[in-house]
């Protein structure tokens, strides 16, 4: 199974890591840290939207929080992806 | 039901609570009543020794029953061990359904978990700062845990609204004629200010030490004619968890702008003059706001009257460097205090009722200028929330927070603006703690918010010219453009925490969070 990570657990960052999911399985999204309970959703929109917008269709990803915006929150799971798929980008 | 003064809609009366006395304003509610008392008692020369083999045997002595109420104090911290051993001591005798009733629990009091899940505690009245706190605010309580302020719970005390049947009083140094003293000893902590009442009022007074010595004892604190009884154990705590070694002034940038926002604000009122009485908590922020101050002093050539509250080293050197006439000590925090409290006539030891009560002829919090306090949330009304973190859980208590707020002239709340993604000044606080008429700034990295009640506050810094002002509107826009808008946090309507107004009146209320 691959996987790859982004990120931080500095103050306002996350460490976002992403495994590969069969084709099908569709997007399972785990979150901890402590804005959870009143960011869930927005965490949860931020991540499906840079998904969409990546292409990906099938994955994992755990998004341990600490504090961060939706801006990181993107960039991060953005990076993750692109590592996961091998890219040299990130 | 019915809105209260601070905006908040609470039932008339709430199951294991009992009826509400609903908050209409910080100076709205008459005292009532008397202050009246223990039983009378008599001892003659015939018992000159009150020491009993452990605390069983005083537990036995004491007539303590199941139902009944016992008390605590705080002033061991995460460093105690008595409140677990009497409770241990009690379930092991098969005594039952107890109502607690200490200053306030620590992560120290975790052990208790097994306590209230066999039915030894039914209620806790007190804060509950950590675990207590989670296991109620997850459903873990039959009954609601009732938060007082430092000076509500001599109030409720002394006017009988809730009577002590036995005060257990953990005390660093006692004689075998019970009296007591927490300078000295190895698990010394200072001041016993939140003993006092206890000692006074309860049924029956326990001290429980681990210094037991000739009589008489030295710097007596708590005096015998108090005390019933005596147990010395092998140790009351752990020094480490009762003091901390050196409290710190933050070296957080951020944290050094709020406080030096602060200064600012202190330096622009008319407040900074000669005779200037002040208080602090011992939180990072609040540090260095003193350390801006005396800064300030020190140039000036001003010399303040007294410091309140709890007392730490920084306050013991101000002193001794002769930029504070007297400390009033209701808690020590560090080593440096409570050597100072049992040395330095000018370090007195104050109780919670002296401090903060109300209703008494005058309380030393209604001397105090300036008071620099914290929050988890503050609101567009100013009110500020320090009982429950962002995701609704009842984690802290009310501490002086209400009865300092109150009784300064000057009442400046700081913290940053966002804790993480969490936002600090929003539009609504989640648990009102202290209501925002009695709350004069709001201090962050982003500028200073004045109350607009105190037109004389905004006017003052305006002239004074370097105090970064905003509105709170500003601030509360300020946030949500960093965070987002929030969930609302997913409750039950169970309410399982009940905020007293240092009056007695309810303010607010904690429910029961859903589980996920």
């Amino acid at each position: 199974m691959k996987t790859a990570q982004a990120g931080t657990l500095e103050s306002m960052d996350c460490i976002v890591t992403v495994t590969e999911a069969e084709k099908g399985r569709g997007i399972s999204i785990v979150m901890e840290g402590a804005s959870v309970a009143r960011f869930g959703e927005a965490m949860v929109k931020a991540t499906k939207d840079t998904l969409k917008s990546l292409g990906v269709r099938d994955i994992f990803v755990s998004i341990q929080d600490n504090g961060a915006g939706d801006l990181v929150l993107k960039a991060r799971v953005e990076a993750a992806v692109r590592r996961l798929a091998g890219g040299k980008a990130a | 039901m019915a809105i209260n003064a601070a905006g908040r809609n609470i039932p008339d009366s709430i199951p294991g609570y009992g009826e509400v006395r609903h908050f209409k304003g910080h100076d709205r509610r008459p005292p009532e009543g008397n202050r009246f008392g223990k039983r009378n008692r008599t001892a003659f020369n015939t018992r000159t020794d009150k020491t009993l083999p452990d605390i069983k045997a005083a537990i036995s002595a004491s007539g303590l029953k199941s139902g009944m109420t016992i008390s605590f104090h705080h002033h061991l911290r995460n460093g105690d061990f008595v409140v677990n051993a009497v409770l241990d001591a009690c379930a092991e005798m098969g005594i039952k359904d107890l109502v607690i009733f200490p200053t306030a629990l620590f992560g120290v009091h975790k052990h208790l978990t097994k306590h209230i899940k066999s039915g030894v505690i039914r209620q806790i009245m007190g804060s509950v700062n950590g675990p207590i706190g989670q296991l109620a605010s997850e459903g873990g309580m039959s009954v609601p845990v009732v938060l007082r302020s430092h000076g509500g719970r001599p109030r409720a005390v002394t006017s009988g609204e809730v009577v002590i049947d036995v005060a257990f009083i953990a005390a660093p140094t006692a004689d075998k004629y019970g009296n007591l003293s927490g300078a000295v000893g190895r698990s010394a902590c200072g001041s016993l200010g939140y003993a006092h009442s206890d000692a006074e009022y309860a049924q029956c007074v326990v001290a429980i030490t681990d210094n037991l010595i000739p009589y008489p004892a030295p710097c007596i604190h708590i005096p015998q004619f108090f005390v019933d009884f005596v147990v010395s154990v092998d140790s009351i705590g752990d020094p480490a968890g009762i003091v901390s070694g050196t409290t710190r002034v933050t070296r957080d940038p951020m944290r050094l702008l709020i406080a030096r926002n602060a200064a600012k604000l202190i330096e622009a009122t008319p407040y900074f003059r000669d005779g200037i009485s002040f208080q602090t908590g011992a939180g990072g922020i609040s540090l260095a706001v003193a350390a801006y101050v005396r800064d300030a002093m020190r140039e000036k050539g001003i010399k303040g009257s007294f410091g309140l509250g709890g007392i730490t080293e920084f306050f013991v050197d101000m002193m001794k460097e002769g930029l504070f006439e007297r400390l009033l000590d209701v808690q020590s925090f560090d080593l440096a205090a409570v050597k100072s409290i049992g040395e330095n006539p000018n370090h007195v030891e104050i109780s919670a009722d002296w401090y903060a009560n109300p209703w008494n002829a005058g309380c030393a919090v209604n001397m105090l200028d300036t008071v620099v306090l914290g929050a988890t949330e503050v609101d567009r009304d100013f009110n500020v929330n320090v009982n429950t973190e962002a995701d609704g859980a009842l984690l802290h208590g009310i501490g002086g927070h209400q009865d300092t707020a109150a009784g300064a002239q000057l009442t400046i709340i700081t913290t940053p603006l966002l804790r993480g993604r969490i936002p600090c000044a929003v539009d609504s606080v989640y648990t009102v703690s202290t209501p925002g008429e009695v709350v004069d700034a709001v201090v962050t990295e982003f500028g200073v918010a004045i109350n607009p009640r105190r037109q004389d506050l905004i006017n003052a810094a305006k002239e004074a010219g370097d105090v970064p002002l905003v509105t709170m509107d500003e601030l509360i826009e300020t946030a949500e453009k960093f965070t987002g808008p929030m969930s609302p946090v997913e409750t039950e309507d169970r309410i399982i925490g009940v905020v007293e107004y240092r009056d007695g009146t309810v303010i607010d209320v904690v429910r029961q969070l859903k589980k996920k």
